[in-house]
């Protein structure tokens, strides 16, 4: 029986020191491939983090849109500005607390800058964030805060939105200068921000 | 008419009658066959500025209908400039288009650079509550209207389904960037026709209008499909298309709207401007699926 013990544990140990020297040895011959895979591994956690931040707030507002009539299609225009206005009012209720940073964290913020990086260099994207800018100083930048009903929104470059995760219907990813928003479009409202996002 | 001794809130009010009393008037040089059995139908782009040249373009389009009964009206984005609020939505569409609206005239609208996204759940714009849909008003013809303010995967991907679904001959996209342009201000959206070309030709789109530029501009057929830009509804950018190989025809010292007759597989056209003249009309044939795997695949 203690034979056997020791026999087991023996083997164990070795095979336990057979991995590590495994893995050392792969990390001594390929540092770099270690390297890019840790990376990744953040990368994924960083963006997981990310969308569990952005289903939370999904989630909160379907509770806020639940509480009251919701956006329906309408022949009478003042039903959708109404039923903005309540939403955007529900969901401050709601977060109240909310501030820059609860969904872009730091962490997030410089991934999503690292990989708006290489993309801002495209000639096309660069065009299409120039048209018709919105005028910054209209912007609040305010959390739960409107974006100003008479600017434009920037067109977000194809590109852009594909080396950013997807987002769920009715938020968007838009652009004020050089400032990256989320952007909530049923309720036309700035739910969190990154600043100077692109250089 | 003494619209300087006007107030302000009726000036709306007054161009709408007056422009009533001139379409009552109004013969255009209609250049498009008219048969009986055809589908027609207009275009305004970049029409929502609430702007004396809205309601002169509008006074026009009101007039081309006497004379040309087109059925719905494709509108090619921008359709509400600086808000979108109940009186905007007054002045820029509800009052200039008022004659149509009363006569139950179908509005199918895209969105643009300028347009709230809610605008979509406006019922008179027939979006149904979505960025982007399709239609098919008649057997054989079907529609699909895109967000290209906000191309992402996910809409990438009901368009693929969506035209994969599709089994009508016409088939039409509209949307507000044009990927084929010549305008000095934006030109091609380059990243647009990138994603959004190969499956135009993967499922034989045959027509593709778009706005944004202020101007009229038809290209000449690329890879066996129609490009139209039609953005001067209410907007003007004087001079601004360049001289391109791309340009079959353009036109940007006036504002504009189009009538389109779509017969079998002919597509007649007709861009009119604010003066009543015609600025280009003509008839295309629309490429046999042979023709266009063809071209989809000459460059």
């Amino acid at each position: 029986m203690y034979e056997t013990v020791v026999r087991e544990k023996t083997t164990v140990r070795s095979t336990v020191s057979t991995s590590a020297a495994l893995v050392l040895a792969l990390a001594i011959a390929f540092p770099a491939a270690t390297r890019a895979h840790k990376r990744v591994n953040h990368q994924a956690q960083v963006i997981a983090d990310f969308k569990a931040r952005v289903d939370q707030y999904v989630a909160l507002r379907k509770k806020a849109d639940d509480s009251a009539p919701p956006l329906k299609k309408t022949e009478d225009p003042r039903d959708i500005r109404e039923a903005q206005q309540g939403l955007v009012e529900r969901i401050g209720a709601a977060r109240s607390g909310a501030k820059q940073g609860d969904i872009f964290t730091p962490e997030i913020s410089t991934l999503f800058k690292r990989l708006l990086r290489p993309q801002v260099h495209d000639k096309g994207t660069k065009a299409i964030l120039k048209e018709d800018k919105p005028n910054p100083e209209t912007v609040s930048f305010k959390i739960n805060g409107p974006y100003p009903d008479k600017q434009p929104l920037v067109t977000s470059p194809p590109n852009i939105l594909a080396a950013l995760p997807p987002l769920p219907k009715d938020l968007e990813y838009r652009f004020v200068d050089k400032h990256l928003i989320l952007h909530d479009s049923r309720a036309n409202t700035i739910i969190d921000y990154i600043p100077n996002a692109i250089p | 008419m003494h619209l300087r001794r006007c107030p302000t809130y009726l000036v709306p009010i007054v161009l709408v009658v007056a422009g009533l009393a001139a379409a009552q008037e109004i013969a255009l040089p209609i250049a498009l066959p008219n048969a009986p059995t055809s589908l027609k139908f207009a275009i305004i782009g970049d029409s929502g500025t609430g702007s004396k040249s809205q309601y002169a373009v509008a006074e026009k389009l009101i007039a081309a209908r006497r004379q040309f009964p087109y059925e719905f009206v494709l509108m090619m984005g921008d359709n509400l400039y600086g808000g979108s609020g109940p009186k905007d939505f007054q002045k820029k569409f509800e009052n200039p288009y008022k004659p149509l609206i009363d006569s139950g005239m179908k509005f199918y609208a895209t969105l643009g650079n300028h347009d709230n996204p809610n605008e979509a759940y406006y019922k008179g714009w027939n979006m149904k509550g979505e960025r982007y849909y399709t239609f098919k008003p008649k057997a054989g013809v079907r529609f699909f209207s895109l967000d290209s303010n906000y191309m992402d995967q996910k809409q990438l991907d009901w368009l693929d389904k969506a035209l994969a679904a599709s089994g009508s001959d016409w088939k039409i996209c509209f949307f507000h960037h044009p990927i084929y342009s010549s305008g000095g201000a934006h030109g091609s959206n380059l990243q647009l026709r990138a994603q959004l070309e190969p499956l135009f030709l993967k499922y034989g789109v045959d027509a593709v209008f778009a706005g944004h530029e202020h101007f009229y501009e038809r290209i000449k057929p690329q890879k066996g499909i129609y490009y139209f830009t039609s953005g001067g509804a209410a907007k003007l950018r004087e001079g601004d298309v360049g001289k391109s190989e791309l340009t079959a025809k353009s036109f940007d010292t006036g504002y504009h709207f189009m009538l389109i007759e779509l017969a079998k597989d002919k597509m007649h056209f007709q861009a009119i401007s604010d003066q009543g003249k015609t600025v280009d009309s003509g008839t295309l044939t629309r490429f046999s699926d042979a023709d266009k795997k063809k071209l989809s695949t000459a460059d």
